[in-house]
């Protein structure tokens, strides 16, 4: 078993060959640009966000606790989708198959049923109020 | 293959029942609310139920004696987990009984100050600030990942299982008081949790990749025809390390006590139960896989240590020679540093944590005999596995019934109205006589605890004995043996403060906290330590399959050893029952893409 890792590393060449690609299109890129980009200095071009919203005040501001309930909700909303892809795929075949296909649409199901729960739990908790 | 669905209407009982919580807690209506705890209790009273009669077992096909539903046919090689075949119902019965005493000693953490300001009218109900109904929901998820670890096949569902069981606890501990004490004790739970998931994980890769299998019968079945590789053996010790943060042993132990001493007492009791019997689980299931029941007797007179001392018996089962010596080590120094330290503490809690660790070592003694495949007449007795589940058992309901003794009762409040709970071994002198419900509770629990004869400890700690002795095992029986007896120290201490001792004016007055629960927890664990110990021979029989490793060989044929470019195909042998064994109809031919 041990023996044989020397030789299976020449398999990861392709992941190899693409980290050397990666590397090399950010070092050629920031290469590139002190070679030919233009140089301007003045009063916008030193701001944060150079074409975005003027900096206002401290970075180190409280901000409502709400954003990571509205976070967590986007994370439901997340795993949902995520499971829901693979199951979409295989489904067809399962409800082909066999009387299956009812059993696998009740799973979901009650695999949606309890992300509704945890909408209710947010609406309940009072995420989605904006006041 | 069987659905799986079969080995899961407790763990789904039980997630149905966190979802109704989640709902109903946060009601306008304080009844209610209030509600959340019995919908809990009922919840875990069906998992106990469906537990009892739906988990599949190889005695017989699962069938409900009262309704006569048919829930799953006998259990064989090629459904799930074939390893510890009988573990799965008994540990589940045990999970949701301790688990229902626990709720009783949960109830009402949580909220109570919050209630009260809104009953007096000082504020109005916020669902925001409501966490009565988490706090239960918590309790729920940690007990259906503590179920799934139970059932757990598969490297990466015992993974998502343990963390399923772990994450609620360090919620918890950080919200069962208002003290910063116990956020303290959340935080540094998280950190060194995260950490010791960590280690198990990267463990669980390792054994992956020297094994190419996460199937725990396929690992084992690799293990079987090639031997245990270099890589699978780091693999494996890692996860023991990891597993040894959950069981509190001592590489890994730093720290129960801050975390049980900042925690709620009730919490305390949580989480020396509900942590510790998943850990061993997850333990006895890697040795299981690992390999007692595939090289017995191999290893014997070797080398290394203090293999020297060993003498084998006839039918005892070793481990890989590199994690016996690991766990050896563990145990002792479990043992004997969780006993001292637990001797130099002036706070209950603090003593009951590192007890904790100490019996922790106790159990991996069980854990090292291993399973006894000589003669079947005194199974029980040289079966280290049914030793551990057994202690496991006698431990929950013994140590649960000191926890709820200390929860009953606390220090009487003062003007801001902030609990404040007993935690000195003075506030113990004279409990009988002041409280008698929780005195005697904490007599009888922490004499059981010792392991005095006629209680239930001593039918625990028994058979732990006698399968070290029978696994050949004598220095660490007597280390066992000499820790039991530094332990007295401690355990008397705890048992006659409460009982001899008087009250005088220089300890703070004490009330009963106003939870019928608490107390009723209290005495059914110490009824229970009395009542299992008279029906030990009951219990020892369900104990007795349920430590049965179980010795068919997984049929599938074993692919050789990968072929330096990985197109040997041909190599390759799948019979039909082979693939059923593996788990399903592609996993065969798909492994073999890589």
């Amino acid at each position: 078993m041990m023996l044989t890792l020397a030789s299976d590393l020449k398999s990861y060449m392709p992941i190899a060959l693409i980290c050397l690609m990666a590397i090399g299109f950010g070092v050629a890129n920031v290469v590139l640009s002190q070679l030919f980009g233009p140089r301007r200095q003045g009063k916008n071009k030193g701001q944060t966000y150079e074409s975005g919203m003027n900096p206002i005040g401290t970075a180190r501001k409280r901000f409502n606790v709400r954003f990571y309930l509205i976070a967590m909700v986007f994370l439901v909303f997340d795993v949902e989708v995520v499971f829901l892809y693979p199951w979409a795929v295989t489904f067809p075949n399962l409800a082909v198959r066999s009387d299956e296909g009812l059993l696998w649409l009740f799973r979901i199901l009650f695999f949606l049923l309890t992300t509704v729960v945890a909408f209710l739990y947010g609406y309940r908790k009072g995420v989605f109020k904006f006041d | 293959m069987t659905d799986r669905l079969a080995f899961l209407w407790p763990e789904i009982a039980l997630f149905v029942t966190t979802c109704i919580v989640m709902i109903v807690g946060l009601s306008k209506s304080l009844a209610v609310r209030k509600s959340t705890g019995v919908i809990a209790g009922v919840g875990v009273l069906v998992a106990l139920y469906l537990a009892a009669v739906s988990t599949p077992h190889t005695s017989g096909p699962a069938v409900c004696p009262l309704t006569g539903i048919h829930f799953a046919p006998q259990l064989t090689a090629s459904m799930g987990q074939v390893l510890l075949p009988d573990m799965v119902p008994f540990t589940k019965c045990l999970i949701a009984a301790v688990g229902f005493m626990l709720l009783l000693v949960l109830a009402g953490t949580v909220d109570r100050n919050e209630e009260a300001q809104i009953a007096s009218g000082k504020r109005v109900y916020d669902p925001l600030r409501a966490n009565r109904a988490e706090f239960y929901a918590f309790y729920l998820f940690s007990l259906t990942g503590l179920m799934l670890t139970a059932s757990a096949d598969d490297l990466i569902w015992l993974f998502l299982a343990l963390e399923l069981t772990s994450l609620p606890t360090y919620i918890m501990v950080a919200m069962s008081t208002s003290r910063n004490q116990s956020r303290e004790a959340g935080v540094k739970y998280f950190f060194l949790g995260a950490l010791g998931a960590a280690i198990f994980l990267y463990g669980f890769a390792l054994i992956y990749g020297g094994t190419g299998e996460t199937k725990l019968n396929d690992i084992a079945a690799v293990i079987h025809a090639q031997g245990i590789n270099s890589l699978t053996m780091v693999g494996a010790i890692l996860a023991i390390f990891g597993f040894a943060f959950k069981i509190a042993a001592v590489p890994m132990h730093f720290y129960t006590a801050d975390v049980y001493q900042g925690s709620a007492s009730q919490v305390s009791a949580f989480l020396a139960f509900v942590p510790k019997t998943a850990g061993f689980i997850a333990i006895l299931l890697l040795c299981a896989t690992l390999g007692w029941a595939y090289n017995p007797g191999e290893g014997a007179g070797g080398s290394i240590g203090f293999t020297a001392v060993v003498t084998q018996v006839e039918g005892a089962t070793r481990l890989p020679e590199p994690v016996r010596l690991l766990l050896w080590v563990m145990a002792a120094m479990t043992m004997t540093i969780g006993n001292i330290f637990a001797i130099l503490q002036t706070s209950v809690k603090r003593t009951l944590a590192y007890s904790s660790i100490a019996h922790s070592g106790y159990m991996l003694v069980g854990v090292i005999a291993g399973p006894f495949n000589g003669d079947s007449s005194n199974a029980f007795t040289n079966n280290g596995v049914s030793a551990v589940l057994f202690y496991l058992l006698s431990y929950g309901v013994m140590n649960l019934g000191a926890f709820a003794a200390l929860a009953m009762i606390e220090r009487t409040a003062k003007a801001d109205g902030e609990v404040r709970e007993i935690d000195h071994f003075d506030d113990l002198r004279g409990l009988c006589k002041v409280h008698p419900i929780a005195g005697w509770t904490l007599v009888i629990s922490s004499l059981s605890l010792l392991g005095l004869p006629p209680l239930l400890g001593f039918f625990g700690k028994l058979p732990l004995f006698t399968s070290g002795i029978a696994a050949g095992e004598i220095v660490l029986v007597v280390i066992l043996g000499i820790n039991s007896a530094i332990a007295a120290f401690y355990y008397l201490r705890m048992a006659f403060l409460p009982l001899t001792d008087t009250r005088d004016a220089t300890i703070e007055q004490t009330t009963e906290a106003p939870f019928v629960g608490r107390k009723l927890a209290g005495l059914l664990s110490a009824g229970g330590v009395i009542v299992l110990a008279i029906a030990a021979s009951a219990v020892i029989d369900q104990v007795k399959q349920a430590g049965t490793v179980q010795t068919w060989n997984p049929t599938r044929a074993i692919k050789p050893a990968p072929a330096p470019h990985g197109h040997d195909h041909a190599a390759l042998e799948l019979s039909p029952e082979s693939v059923a064994a593996a788990g399903g109809v592609t996993s065969g031919a798909a492994k073999d893409e890589r």
